[in-house]
């Protein structure tokens, strides 16, 4: 599989894997907001073995993350959000879900200063539980009660991306010609 | 109320608030630090070619023609007027290309 | 001209104007009235009137008021610019930007008018007109960089690539002191700018640029990419090496940044010379990285015969040990090489428990041993590598299937598998009833719930198809699960349901879905409006770019073209026999049926239909009052029910050509490519007497596959219409017909 930045073109698709796993749902529009206002941060995971039948074969997405900024940010600090997280039923056990938030999330850091990622969990799931808290690293912030809208509560979760951001310019290594003259 | 009820759920919520300020009427953000002077020069110096479309403008085009082809290939008085054009005028000649056009 | 409020009422009017844009639409009408009485033919107020008469759903109410307005006060902006916004909340747009013109001639220093045009310009595709738009909203205010980037924007969307990077180093030159490293709309506008020099094949150009932007942007993997790029079509070689190794290491799953090392490193795939050294790079790339696939897997891609087989059984042994169930979805691509699908096939087969070494259940004697993970993986694998086409054989798979699921019988995956292979032997109603029994067994999972109604409805089982869905759906919503599938866009669906509908010969429902699907397009079309402002605003250019030539393909994707197809031959079908339109015939035969015996038989199936329409009435009435609907969609907006669930309206339409050729037009226009499209288009334009778009379509479909049973029945066809002609053709018409006949059979 090819885990490689969403495109406007791709939203279709994202929406269809996302309607088929997830009863989260949204309009093509709100893709659109995520991919037009923070277009480095939502990443696809493509199924790039399937032969062509047509010439007007879709990507074949088999899994994906939808991020975004905060865009009101508690405390003014800069924070990642994931909106919408699913890897196809078919397509599990490759870590895929796995590899799509980390770019998600070095995009954050570094294009965005994103000092944490934070994201919401159903209290029951237990294998999202798992990716986050023992694969990724993420910690429980809270319980919000009935935040799903069939009444379950969610974990509140977030992540510190601080060591991802961009290091100030001065910190950077030697370029080519400072190291020439220096010999 | 007579106002859209609002989503029960937070997630929709934000959602909607989201898109919702998509069409928000933003006031223009001011000028970040500009040297107008520099502004005003480089406009002036911005001179645009008028290419190939100037040209396929002259080229004479029949009413009756535009008709035929409004008629017979179902476009719009634009898109058959543009047709004829780039077919020196010729309504046999642009509906041949038109049908023979490669998929 | 407009004439002048008192001032109280002139506050009055601003307060009105206010409401409006607050959504206030109740109040904003009270206070519109209250100015009217003292000022009954104030224009403006009649107009504000009139647009939040329009908002409120009262479409036809709100023409006839704006109108009214116009004649109260012809040279007011305000009342043209309503005008306008009417026509563009009702889609006449050509109407809507004459009406804007209007407005900003009258006002030309308005910004909102003139960016009102603007958008609907460039919406329509007007690039001309938005090109001007764009100069005057310069002209009117150089300092704010987003007119310097919209102007471009404009010109690089028309086509004209040099004006568009012209200007964005115009107002880049311009710029003193660079913003700081955080404005995103400075970052931006760089890699935008960059992405023209090299659109316009500028490489030289755009690698010297990219260097005076590349430490200071903030999105990293753009310019690492760029670089990468550059440097491999200017044969840096070295440069480009190591770039594409940088960003192996920053994503290892994508398959372009392996074919740049590949390139920079001069390995060519087809070259047997090569492959040694190609699969060194692997080697060293997988060192101390278990966790990767793609470097795993990619080799199998370019290895053959002796060197292919321990790889690939490297491969499959280290994924069917570990239980991946998606392996055999990955490997199957290589089926395409049969002596490859050969090879595999041996290998998987031969994997059983005694002759493994790699897992030490082979030392386990115990009777009751739990079958390795290898061994049941091995067994799925093969039942999906027995049911895929090339290596298809049914009976095997079942075999595989069944042996998997007696070692793990709840198994939503293995029943899953076994659903599909039923299906493939044909057997519709047994292959439901099994993927039902997977969603059973996790009732939590979206993913099986969707594969089970898919399965029913290609079982024709409708009903317990929207049942299934219901489980996910918010129900609450006006139309209950069906009305939101229509809300969150759920095309599968509804073509699903469309076409089990289709095969019922429930014709005006399965028109109802297609239709659907239609809108839901004009939706998607729709939806980029309010970006032509907020993407530049935002800066984020380039992925508006992106979102603006996704958009003018977006019929492309293959559910527009299925709903077209299948819309279309409903409306040659009512065409050729408008009684379909009275629904199922219950195969009453008409022909040959007297007057009076036809109308009594007609009045007969008229009254089903109306009994069918009057069961599915009460049956929605019943399921309101059991539990009441939200009176609000997912967007907020207010939801009004259907008033034609079971499409009677569409299917009695008079001109069924007509509604024909809404969808053929984009069917053709973006699908061309698909024999399907062209075989309907003629059927559609033969039938309109349409005689050289019908030759397009057959000369179209030749072009695709000239020995097409069906297109060799429509040649025939085409050419015995044309000479049977009761009227003479139009002599232009008669010459490109004869200059361009060479596929058609002499009659």
């Amino acid at each position: 599989m090819d885990i490689r930045l969403m495109k406007p073109s791709d939203i279709p698709h994202v929406q269809q894997a996302n309607i088929t796993n997830l009863p989260e749902n949204y309009f093509c529009k709100y893709y659109l907001y995520h991919a037009l206002t923070w277009p480095q941060l939502s990443y696809v995971a493509v199924d790039v073995s399937r032969p062509p039948k047509t010439p007007y074969d879709p990507p074949k997405i088999v899994g994906y993350v939808l991020a975004k900024m905060e865009e009101e940010p508690a405390d003014f600090v800069p924070h990642g959000h994931i909106t919408s997280l699913s890897v196809m039923r078919t397509h599990r056990r490759l870590g895929l879900a796995e590899k799509l938030m980390r770019q998600s999330q070095r995009a954050m850091a570094e294009t965005y200063q994103a000092a944490y990622v934070s994201l919401h969990v159903r209290v029951s799931n237990v294998a999202a539980l798992h990716l986050y808290r023992d694969t990724l690293g993420f910690k429980v912030d809270k319980v919000e009660a009935k935040y799903y809208a069939d009444g379950e509560d969610a974990y509140s979760m977030r992540m510190d991306l601080t060591d991802m951001q961009l290091k100030d310019e001065k910190k950077k290594k030697p370029s080519k010609e400072e190291v020439d003259d220096e010999e | 109320s007579e106002e859209p009820a609002l989503p029960t759920n937070a997630e929709d919520r934000k959602a909607a608030a989201a898109l919702s300020s998509l069409d928000a009427n933003a006031e223009e953000e001011t000028g970040k630090d500009v040297d107008t002077e520099a502004l005003g020069a480089a406009m002036k110096n911005l001179d645009v070619k008028e290419g190939k479309k100037a040209e396929l403008a002259k080229v004479k085009v029949e009413a009756v023609d535009v008709t035929l082809l409004v008629e017979q290939l179902e476009l719009t008085k634009f898109k058959a007027t543009e047709l004829l054009r780039q077919n020196d005028g010729d309504a046999v000649k642009a509906m041949s290309a038109y049908v023979t056009a490669a998929v | 001209m407009p004439q002048p409020l008192n001032s109280k009422d002139a506050a009055s009017f601003r307060q009105l104007v206010k409401l409006y844009e607050a959504k206030q639409h109740k109040k904003a009408v009270k206070t519109a009235e209250q100015i009217l009485k003292k000022n009954p033919n104030h224009g403006d107020t009649l107009a504000m009137k009139a647009l939040t008469l329009n908002a409120q759903g009262h479409t036809t109410e709100a023409f006839a008021l704006a109108k009214t307005a116009l004649q109260a006060d012809m040279k007011s902006h305000i009342c043209w610019h309503v005008y306008g916004l009417l026509y563009r909340s009702t889609k006449q747009l050509d109407e809507a930007i004459k009406a804007y013109k209007f407005a900003l001639k009258l006002e030309p220093d308005s910004a909102q008018i003139q960016r009102d045009l603007a958008f609907l310009q460039i919406q329509m595709r007007d690039y001309a007109g938005y090109i001007e738009s764009r100069k005057a909203m310069l002209q009117a205010r150089p300092a704010l960089r987003q007119n310097w980037t919209a102007l471009a924007v404009a010109y690089h969307l028309s086509g004209d690539l040099e004006s568009a990077e012209k200007h964005l180093k115009t107002y880049e030159d311009t710029l003193k002191t660079p913003p700081p490293r955080t404005d995103i709309e400075h970052s931006e506008a760089g890699l935008y700018r960059n992405s023209l020099l090299n659109e316009m094949g500028e490489a030289e150009k755009g690698l010297e640029h990219l260097e005076t932007i590349y430490d200071a942007n903030l999105d990293r993997t753009a310019v690492m990419e760029a670089r990468a790029w550059y440097q491999l079509q200017l044969g840096q070689s070295e440069d480009a090496e190591k770039s594409y190794r940088d960003l192996v290491v920053r994503n290892n799953e994508y398959r372009p940044y392996y074919e740049g090392l590949e390139k920079a490193m001069g390995l060519d795939r087809s070259k047997s010379d090569d492959v040694a050294k190609l699969t060194e790079l692997y080697k060293e790339l997988l060192e101390g990285n278990d966790r990767l696939d793609a470097a795993r897997r990619i080799p199998l891609d370019f290895l053959t015969g002796e060197q292919f087989k321990p790889a690939a059984d490297q491969y499959l042994r280290k994924m069917l040990i570990k239980g991946v169930p998606s392996t055999f979805a990955n490997i199957k691509a290589l089926y395409s090489d049969p002596a490859r699908l050969k090879t595999i096939q041996e290998l998987v087969e031969a994997y059983t428990p005694e002759t493994t070494a790699m897992n030490g259940d082979a030392n386990q004697t115990n009777g009751d041993s739990k079958p390795s993970r290898l061994e049941e993986s091995r067994l799925f694998f093969l039942a999906q590598h027995y049911n895929y086409p090339r290596s298809q054989n049914l009976e095997k798979a079942l075999d595989y299937i069944t042996k998997a699921l007696e070692i793990t019988p709840k198994s939503v995956d293995y029943n899953m598998t076994r659903a599909r292979i039923l299906k493939h032997k044909g057997d519709l109603a047994k292959a439901s009833e099994i993927m039902n029994h997977a969603r059973e067994l996790d009732e939590k999972d979206r993913y099986i719930n969707t594969k089970c109604a898919k399965y029913q409805l290609r079982n024709d089982e409708n009903e317990k198809a929207i049942q299934t869905m219901s489980k996910f759906t918010r129900n609450e919503t006006v139309g209950g699960p069906l009305g939101d599938l229509h809300d969150m866009q759920c095309m599968w669906f509804l073509t699903e349901d469309g076409e089990a509908n289709f095969r019922q010969d429930k014709l005006s429902v399965a028109l109802k879905r297609f239709k659907s699907i239609y809108d839901i397009f004009d939706v998607w079309q729709e939806d980029q409006f309010d970006f032509h402002h907020f993407s530049i605003r935002k800066g984020q250019i380039r992925a508006y770019v992106d979102m603006m030539h996704w958009e003018d393909r977006l019929r492309e994707h293959p559910f527009y073209a299925r709903a077209a197809i299948n819309a279309i031959k409903i409306y040659v079908m009512l065409y050729d026999d408008p009684n379909l339109a009275h629904g199922n015939t219950n195969g009453v035969n008409l022909e040959g049926l007297n007057a009076a015996d036809k109308k009594k038989a007609l009045k007969k199936i008229k009254k089903e239909q109306e009994r069918v329409a009057k069961e599915d009435a009460d049956k929605r009435d019943a399921e309101k009052k059991a539990s009441p609907p939200k009176k609000t969609g997912g967007d907020g907006e207010p939801k009004k029910e259907d008033p034609d669930p079971l499409g009677l309206t569409l299917i009695e339409t008079k001109t069924p050509l007509d509604e024909a050729v809404k969808f053929l037009q984009p069917l053709l226009e973006f699908s061309p490519k698909t024999i399907a499209a062209q075989n309907w288009g003629f059927e559609v334009y033969v039938r309109r007497g349409k005689y050289l778009l019908a030759l397009k379509c057959l000369i179209a479909a030749h072009s695709i596959d000239s020995q097409q049973a069906k297109l060799h029945e429509q040649l025939l066809r085409f050419s015995q219409t044309i000479h049977s002609l009761t009227e003479p053709l139009p002599p232009k018409v008669k010459q490109v017909l004869d200059a361009n006949s060479n596929i058609i059979p002499e009659f």
